[in-house]
C-alpha cells in the first residue's frame, strides 16, 4: 500500500474526518447495536493494531509476538497502579508504554535478524515464552493466571478535573488516546522515515543499497509498533480495571492479525475497522443467530473468504469499490506510450555533492587483487583494477567473465575472497553496501531493482533521503516535503532522466525503458562521486539506446562513471577507456579504437553473445 | 532420555510433511497441526465404522490427503502469486475453520481410540516400564518415514519433488507440470499429518485443540532441522524430543520454553537449520 | 422486620388484586405490583433500572470452546434449567425458595449467554456487556478459578451480584473474595479435609504421595491443602509434585517422573479434559496399576471421557452426585427434571448453577427487591435454605455456602446398575467442621457501595 498520502489542499483532513467520527460515534453506534463497552474494546484493539500496521502493513514484518508487548505494557502499567507506586493512571500508561519500547529494542534486536517466514517464527516463540514467564516464573508480580485485578480509572486533575467512570465515560478517554495515537501515526507514516519503511517493504536490498540503515529503521518500526501495544494493553486494564494474562497470549496476537487483514493491511484505520467487524460479528454472532459455539466456526469462514476475495481488506474493497463508481483513474494502468525523452539541455544539473574527501584528481577508486570465489567457482581472480577522478570507464567481456561479481564487490554488496578496495583514499574492503553509497559510490543494477508499489517520484525521494540525511535519522515526526533540499534534489533528477512528466505513475505502470531511466535515476540522486552502471542498455531498442547513450554522456560531466554493457557499439561511443574481462581476469585494456581491433579480444568473443 | 525418542518420532513425521510442503510450495501451512487433528478423527471414524486398526490408519492418512488435495487445488493455488503474509492468513483462517467444523461435528467431549489389542499394556524395558503402543509408535512411524524416503529418493516423482524444493522456477521451465507436483506434494504433506494423527490418538484422547501446540512444536522441528530439508525435519524431530523429556526431568514446566528458547537460538546463529538448504528469503 | 411485613402486605396486595392481573397475561401486572421500598435508596450497579421492566437479565459465560467445554456446557444446563423452573414458579423451585410464584418478585428471568474459552479476559468483556445493555441485575460465570476471580473484580466493580459457577480454588472466598460474590460449591479446602480422613482411614498413615498439578490457582490451593491435612495428620510424605501446564497434550514425563519416585499414592489434581488425559496415559505408563489413584476435586464427565474402568476404586471429592436422590427429596427431583430434559443425569457443575440461580432467587424473594445490599444482607443473614443436598447456609464473613462434601469411590463395571452408576457415594460430611476459620485465607470483603 502507498504512504498514506497528503493533499496539499487539505493537510489535516485524515485528521479531521478522525476527530469527527470519534465525537459522533458515541451517538450512532448505540443505535446499530454497539455497547459502550464494546466500542472501548475496538478502540483499544485499534490502538494496538495502529502500531502493528505500521510495522506490517507499511514496513512489510508480520509479527505473530505482538502480545508480548501488550501485555508487557499492560502489566508494567497495573502493577504500578495497583501497588500504588503511582497514582497517576496517564503517567502509569506512558511509563508503561516506554517499558515496552525497551523491551521491544531487545526483542526487535534478536528478532530482526532475520526476515520473512523466519522472522514470524521467533516473534512466535518470543510470545510464547513472554507469556510462560508472565504464568510462572513471575506470577507473584503478575499474579499467574489470575492477573492483576483493581486497576482504578484514570482521574485528571491537570488543567480540567475529569475524574473517568466506566461506559461511555471511559469512551471519552479511550478516544482521546486513539486520537492522539492517530496524530502521531500519520505524522510517522508522513515523515521522512515513514517513506524509507514504505520502500523497505518493496525492496528491502534497494534500500540498503541506496544508502540507508535499514536494520536501525527496521528497529525503529518494531519499537514503534511495540510502544502502540504497550500502551493499549495499559489501556486494557484501565477499562476492565483488571489487567488478564491473556493479554500474552497467541491468540491475542493471532486475533491482531486478522483483524488487521480483515480491515485492511497499511491504511492505519484498518485495524480499528477489523477489530469493529470482528466484534460486532462475535457478538451478534452468539447473541443474536444464537449459534453457541459454532460462532467462532463462522467468524472463520468469514474471515478466509475474505482473505482470499479482498485482497487489501475492506478498505481496499471500498477503495475499488469508489473507483468502479466514480471511475476516477488514480493511476494510469494503460502502459503508455513512451513519453520522448526532452532534450538532455538540463544535463548541467544535480552535480556530484562534494564530500569531505572528495578528490579533485588522481584515482578514486584502487582495486588490488580482487578475488571472489565461490564453492569451486573462481568468478573473479586477481584484478587490479585502477579508475581516475572524472574518468568514463567501460568493461566489457565475453558471458561468464565475473563482470557483475566485480561490480558487486566494488559496492560491496559481496566480500571479496581476497583483496584490498580502496576508494577515494579509504580502505572500503569488506564495508556495507549502506556506508559505501554513504561515501559517494554507488551503482545502477542490471535488472531493475525499483520500488514497484511506490511512483517515480516516490522512489526518487527515497534515494535522495539518504543522501541528505545520511543513513539514518530518526525524523520520525518531520514533514517529508519539509526536508530541505528534497524536492529540489528530485525535481532535479526527475528532468535529468527524462520522467519529470511520469512523475506521479505508479513504477508498475511504466514502460520498461522507463524504468530503466528510473533505475539510473535512483543511483543518481544519491550523488554519487563514482556511479557504477551495470548494463544500463539491457532489454532496450534501438532508439532507447540511442536516448539513453545520450542521457549518459549527460549525466557523466563532473563525474566518474564506470560502465558494463554488451552493446559494444554504444559503449564505444561513450567511454574513454575501456578495460577487457575474460573468465574472472583482467584480458587487457585500452582505448575504444584499439580495443575493437585487438585480436585477442576478438578471439575471446568467437562464439559469444551477438547483439540482438 | 528414551521418551524423548518416542516424542521425538512422531514429530518427525509430522514435521516432515511440513517441510516439503514448505520448501516446495513456499506456502507455510499453518493449517498443518488442524490436519493432525483431522487425521485422528477420520481415523476414529474408521475405527468405529470398521473395528480394525490398520484400517482406521489408512483411513485417517487418505482423508487428510484428499483434505490436502482440495485444499490446495480449491484455496491455496490462488495464492502462489500473492505475497507470503496473505499465504499466511489464508492457512491461519483455514486452521480456525477445521477445528471449529470438528468442534461443531463432534462437540468438545473427547474421543479415545484404543490402541489395538496386541500392542496394549505395558512393556519392561528394564530400566522403566513403558506403555507397549509408544513403542510401537516409534516403529510405525519409522516404516513411514521410510516410505516417504523411497517415494522421495527413489521416484521419479520424487526426484521432481526435490528438485522443485531446490529452485520450482527451474521444474516449471523444464516443462514440468509444477502445478500438479504442488498438489501431489500438498497431499503428501498433508497425509504425513494425518497419519500422524490417527497413529497418535491411541497415546492422547482426541480433541479439537489438540493441533495447536503440535503446531509450534513442528515450527521448532523444521526451523532447527532446516526448511526444506527431510532428513532435516528427522532429526529436528529427534532432537526436539529430547530437549522436551530433558528438560522435564529438571522442571516440566520448562520444557516448552526451552523448545522455543532453542529455535530462536538456532534462527540466530545458523538460520538455515541443521541440515537446511539456502534460504528462502 | 419492616422488610417482611411490608413484602408480606404488597404480596397480599398482588395476590388480592392481581389474580385478574395475571390472568390477563400479567408479567406486567405482577412486576408493578411489587414493593420497592428501596426506593429512595440512590442508583446503584444496573439498579434500579435493571428490574424496573416487567424482566430482570442475568449475564452467564461460560466456557463454550476450549479445555473446559464439556464441563461448561454442563453448567449451562443447570442454568437453563433453574431459569426456567423459576419462571414458571415449578416445586422445586418453591422448595428452595419458599416466596417464588412466577419469576422473580414477578418478573420474567431471561438470560444472556456468552463463550469465554475459560479466559478470564472474554468473561469479562462478555459480563461488561451484559451490564451495559441489557442491565444485568446478576452476573454468573467460572469453572475456571481466574474467570471466577476475574468476575467476583468485576463485580465489586460494577456493583453487580455474581453467584459463581464453578471454582475450586481457595482463593475465590479467600484473598480474592468480595462483598459482591458467593459461592455454593467445595473447594480445595473442604475437599482435603473431607478427602483427608477417608484417605488415611483407607490406606493407612506414612503413605508416600506423588501429586499432578496443573500450574495455576486452583492446582495450588488444593494440592496445599492435600498435602498438608495428609502429611500432617496422617504423617505421609509428598515424594514428588508434578506440575504441568494447563492443556498440556502429553504427561508422559510427568508421568514417568511420577512413575519412578517410588510413590504408593497418586493425587490427581488436574481438571477438565486434562484430567482425562493424564489419567488415560497414568493407566499407559502402567502407573495406575502401582499405585492408588485420587481426584481430589471430582470432575463432571470424568468417568465418561476416561472410560475402561479407569476409576475403579479411585476416591473422589465432589459436590454432588445424582444417586444422593435416594437421600435428598430435592435432590430426586432436581435429577428426575434434568433427566427429563436433557436425557441424562446431571453432573456436579450442572447442580452447582442450578442451586446458585435458586438460591438467588430466594435471595431476592426474601429481600423483597433487586437493590444488591439487601439482596447481599440476607445472604449474610445466615438464613437456612434447602437443597439437593439437605440444609445449607451462607457464611456471612467470606459467602461460603456452608454445604456437605460427597466423597465417593468408582465402582467396578460389574457393581454398575445403570449406565451412569459410575461412583458409589461413600459419605456425605458436614460441611461446616471442613472448612477452614473465616480470616485464614485473607478474605476482606469490600464496601456494600
Amino acid at each position: 500500500m502507498k504512504p498514506v498520502p497528503r493533499s496539499r489542499r487539505r493537510p489535516f483532513l485524515v485528521e479531521g474526518l478522525t476527530a469527527l467520527g470519534l465525537i459522533v460515534a458515541p451517538y450512532v453506534l448505540p443505535h446499530l447495536g454497539f455497547a459502550p463497552n464494546t466500542v472501548n474494546q475496538i478502540l483499544v484493539w485499534g490502538l494496538f493494531g495502529l502500531g502493528f500496521d505500521i510495522l506490517f502493513g507499511f514496513t512489510g514484518l508480520l509479527s505473530f509476538g505482538q502480545s508480548a508487548f501488550f501485555g508487557s505494557g499492560g502489566f508494567i502499567a497495573a502493577y504500578l497502579l495497583t501497588q500504588d507506586m503511582i497514582a497517576s493512571v496517564p503517567l502509569a500508561l506512558l511509563i508503561g508504554t516506554l517499558g515496552a519500547m525497551a523491551i521491544g529494542v531487545l526483542v526487535g534486536l534478536i528478532a530482526l535478524r532475520r526476515t520473512g517466514i523466519y522472522f514470524a517464527m521467533i516473534t512466535v516463540a518470543i510470545a510464547e515464552m513472554f507469556y510462560f514467564l508472565e504464568n510462572s516464573p513471575l506470577s507473584a508480580w503478575t499474579g499467574g493466571e489470575n492477573g492483576i485485578p483493581g486497576v482504578p480509572t484514570p482521574k485528571i486533575d491537570f488543567l480540567v478535573s475529569w475524574h473517568v467512570g466506566t461506559g461511555w465515560s471511559m469512551y471519552w478517554f479511550l478516544a482521546l488516546c486513539y486520537f492522539a495515537g492517530i496524530v502521531i501515526a500519520l505524522r510517522i507514516v508522513r515523515s521522512p522515515v515513514g517513506a524509507i519503511l514504505s520502500a523497505i517493504r518493496d525492496n528491502p536490498l534497494r534500500v540498503a543499497a541506496l544508502g540507508h540503515s535499514v536494520g536501525a529503521y527496521k528497529l525503529t518500526a518494531f519499537v514503534v509498533a511495540a510502544g502502540y501495544a504497550g500502551f493499549a494493553g495499559g489501556l486494557l486494564g484501565v477499562l476492565q480495571g483488571f489487567m488478564p494474562p491473556d493479554a500474552f497470549s497467541f491468540d491475542t496476537s493471532g486475533q491482531l492479525v486478522m483483524q488487521t487483514a480483515i480491515g485492511g493491511v497499511g491504511t492505519l484505520f484498518g485495524p480499528l475497522l477489523g477489530a469493529t467487524v470482528w466484534l460486532f460479528l462475535s457478538e451478534f454472532l452468539q447473541t443474536a443467530l444464537h449459534l453457541g459455539s459454532a460462532w467462532k466456526l463462522v467468524l472463520g469462514i468469514v474471515f478466509v473468504l475474505l482473505v482470499c476475495f479482498l485482497r487489501h481488506g475492506l478498505i481496499g474493497g471500498f477503495k475499488d469499490l469508489h473507483r468502479l463508481i466514480f471511475r476516477r483513474a488514480e493511476i494510469d494502468v494503460e502502459a503508455p506510450e513512451e513519453a520522448p525523452v526532452p532534450v538532455v539541455a538540463k544535463a548541467v544539473a544535480l552535480p556530484a555533492r562534494h564530500r569531505e574527501g572528495d578528490l579533485d584528481s588522481g584515482p578514486i577508486l584502487t582495486a588490488t587483487g580482487l578475488s571472489k570465489r565461490y564453492g569451486g567457482l573462481l568468478a573473479n581472480a586477481d584484478i587490479d583494477f585502477t579508475v581516475k577522478v572524472g574518468e568514463l570507464r567501460g568493461i566489457i567481456g565475453p558471458n561468464g567473465a565475473g563482470k557483475s561479481t566485480f561490480f558487486k564487490m566494488l559496492t560491496c554488496e559481496v566480500p571479496p575472497t581476497s583483496g584490498k578496495i580502496v576508494f577515494e583514499g579509504r580502505d572500503i574492503t569488506g564495508r556495507s553496501v549502506t556506508e559505501v553509497c554513504q561515501l559517494g559510490l554507488t551503482k545502477s543494477y542490471q535488472v531493475n531493482q525499483l520500488f514497484s508499489r511506490l511512483t517515480v517520484r516516490e522512489n526518487l525521494t527515497i534515494a535522495a533521503l539518504a543522501d541528505l540525511r545520511g543513513k539514518f535519522r530518526l525524523d520520525l515526526f518531520s514533514n517529508l516535503r519539509k526536508v530541505a533540499g528534497l524536492e529540489e534534489r528530485v525535481e532535479q533528477a526527475l528532468e535529468l532522466v527524462g520522467l519529470a512528466a511520469r512523475a506521479g505513475t505508479m513504477v508498475s505502470a511504466l514502460a520498461y525503458g522507463e524504468k530503466r531511466r528510473l533505475e539510473i535515476g535512483l543511483a543518481l540522486a544519491t550523488s554519487p562521486s563514482l556511479l557504477l552502471l551495470d548494463e544500463p542498455l539491457a532489454g532496450m531498442s534501438p532508439r532507447e539506446r540511442v536516448e539513453t547513450v545520450q542521457l549518459l554522456k549527460s549525466i557523466a560531466k563532473g563525474r566518474t562513471m564506470i560502465v558494463i554493457d554488451h552493446d559494444m557499439d554504444s559503449l564505444f561511443e561513450l567511454v574513454e577507456w575501456i578495460t577487457v574481462l575474460q573468465e574472472g581476469r583482467v584480458l587487457t585494456e585500452g582505448t575504444p579504437d584499439q580495443i575493437k581491433t585487438d585480436p585477442v579480444v576478438r578471439e575471446a568473443y568467437l562464439g559469444g553473445v551477438h547483439e540482438p | 532420555m528414551f521418551n524423548g525418542l518416542v516424542l521425538g518420532a512422531l514429530l518427525a513425521l509430522i514435521s516432515s510433511g511440513l517441510t516439503i510442503i514448505y520448501g516446495t510450495l513456499g506456502v507455510l501451512n499453518l493449517a498443518h497441526g488442524a490436519m493432525f487433528m483431522i487425521g485422528g478423527y477420520a481415523g476414529y471414524l474408521t475405527f468405529t465404522a470398521t473395528g480394525s486398526f490398520p484400517l482406521a490408519i489408512l483411513g485417517g492418512a487418505l482423508f487428510v490427503m484428499v483434505l490436502g488435495v482440495v485444499m490446495e487445488r480449491v484455496i491455496i493455488r490462488h495464492f502462489y502469486g500473492r505475497p507470503h503474509e496473505d499465504q499466511i492468513l489464508v492457512t491461519f483462517g483455514l486452521s480456525i475453520v477445521f477445528v471449529e467444523a470438528i468442534r461443531f461435528s463432534f462437540g468438545s467431549l473427547s474421543y479415545s481410540v484404543p490402541p489395538p489389542p496386541w500392542a496394549t499394556g505395558v512393556t519392561s524395558l528394564g530400566f522403566m516400564l513403558y506403555p507397549t503402543y509408544r513403542l510401537v509408535v516409534v516403529g510405525i512411524v519409522a516404516v513411514a518415514l521410510l516410505a516417504l524416503y523411497l517415494v522421495l529418493y527413489r521416484t521419479r516423482l520424487g526426484m521432481i519433488v526435490r528438485a522443485g524444493i531446490e529452485d520450482s522456477v527451474m521444474v516449471d521451465s523444464l516443462g514440468i507440470n509444477v502445478f500438479r507436483v504442488f498438489m501431489v506434494v500438498f497431499g503428501i504433506g498433508a497425509m504425513a499429518a494425518g497419519f500422524a494423527g490417527i497413529v497418535n490418538a491411541p497415546v492422547v484422547s482426541l480433541t479439537p485443540d489438540m493441533g495447536e501446540m503440535i503446531l509450534v512444536q513442528t515450527f521448532v522441528v523444521v526451523v532447527i532441522g532446516g526448511v526444506g530439508s527431510f532428513p532435516g525435519a528427522i532429526l529436528g524431530g529427534l532432537i526436539a524430543g529430547q530437549i522436551l523429556s530433558i528438560t522435564s526431568m529438571i522442571n516440566p514446566g520448562y520444557a516448552y520454553v526451552m523448545l522455543f528458547a532453542a529455535m530462536t537460538l538456532v534462527l540466530l546463529i545458523r538460520p538455515r537449520g541443521l541440515m537446511g538448504l539456502r534460504s528462502r528469503d | 422486620m419492616v422488610a417482611n411485613r411490608r413484602t408480606f402486605l404488597g404480596q397480599s396486595l398482588a395476590m388480592g388484586a392481581g389474580i385478574g392481573g395475571i390472568s390477563a397475561g400479567g408479567w406486567g401486572a405482577l412486576g408493578l405490583l411489587s414493593p420497592a421500598w428501596a426506593k429512595d435508596e440512590p442508583p446503584l450497579g444496573t439498579w434500579p433500572a435493571g428490574s424496573q421492566g416487567s424482566s430482570v437479565f442475568i449475564g452467564i459465560t461460560v466456557p463454550r470452546t476450549g479445555t473446559y467445554a464439556v464441563q461448561g456446557e454442563d453448567e449451562l444446563k443447570g442454568y437453563q434449567l433453574a431459569v426456567e423452573h423459576i419462571n414458571a414458579g415449578h416445586p422445586l423451585i418453591k422448595a428452595i425458595s419458599p416466596k417464588t410464584t412466577k419469576g422473580v418478585l414477578g418478573k420474567e428471568v431471561k438470560v444472556g449467554v456468552a463463550d469465554d474459552g475459560a479466559k478470564p479476559n472474554q468473561a469479562v468483556q462478555n459480563i461488561s456487556r451484559f451490564i451495559s445493555e441489557n442491565k444485568a441485575v446478576l452476573m454468573t460465570g467460572g469453572t475456571s478459578s481466574a474467570v471466577a476471580v476475574a468476575l467476583n473484580k468485576l463485580a465489586q466493580r460494577e456493583k453487580v451480584l455474581c453467584v459463581v459457577g464453578i471454582s475450586g480454588s481457595n482463593d475465590t472466598t479467600g484473598k480474592d473474595c468480595v462483598r459482591y460474590s458467593v459461592r455454593e460449591c467445595f473447594y480445595g479446602q473442604t475437599a482435603a479435609a473431607g478427602i483427608g480422613p477417608v484417605l488415611l482411614k483407607a490406606f493407612g498413615k506414612g503413605k508416600k504421595a506423588a501429586y499432578l498439578t496443573p500450574d495455576y490457582t486452583y492446582g495450588h490451593t488444593v494440592q496445599k491443602s492435600m498435602s498438608d491435612f495428609l502429611n500432617k495428620e496422617g504423617g505421609w510424605t509428598t515424594v514428588t509434585n508434578q506440575v504441568s501446564p494447563l492443556g498440556a497434550p502429553d504427561y508422559s514425563s510427568f508421568l514417568l517422573n511420577i512413575a519412578n519416585s517410588g510413590a504408593e499414592i497418586f493425587l490427581n489434581i488436574n481438571w477438565g479434559h486434562d484430567a482425562v488425559l493424564s489419567i488415560q496415559q497414568a493407566k499407559q505408563f502402567g502407573v495406575l496399576d502401582k499405585q492408588k489413584l485420587v481426584v481430589p476435586y471430582q470432575v463432571p464427565f470424568l468417568a465418561r471421557e476416561v472410560g475402561g474402568n479407569l476409576l475403579e476404586g479411585v476416591y473422589a471429592a465432589t459436590d454432588f452426585w445424582w444417586t444422593l436422590e435416594d437421600k435428598y427429596p430435592l435432590a430426586k427431583q432436581f435429577v428426575a427434571e434434568f433427566e427429563k430434559k436433557y436425557g441424562y443425569k446431571p453432573e456436579w457443575g450442572a447442580n452447582a448453577c442450578y442451586m446458585q440461580f435458586a438460591m438467588w432467587a430466594n435471595a431476592v424473594e426474601t429481600a423483597g427487591t433487586f437493590y444488591p445490599p439487601a439482596v447481599i444482607k440476607v445472604y449474610e443473614s445466615g438464613a437456612k435454605i434447602q437443597s439437593t443436598v439437605g440444609e445449607v447456609h451462607f457464611r456471612p464473613e467470606d459467602h461460603q455456602l456452608v454445604r456437605p462434601v460427597v466423597i465417593v469411590r468408582g465402582k467396578k463395571a460389574s457393581e454398575m446398575k445403570g449406565k451412569e452408576d459410575y461412583w458409589e457415594v461413600l459419605e456425605v460430611l458436614p460441611g461446616e467442621p471442613l472448612m477452614q476459620k473465616p480470616d485464614a485465607f485473607g478474605c476482606k470483603l469490600g464496601d456494600y457501595s
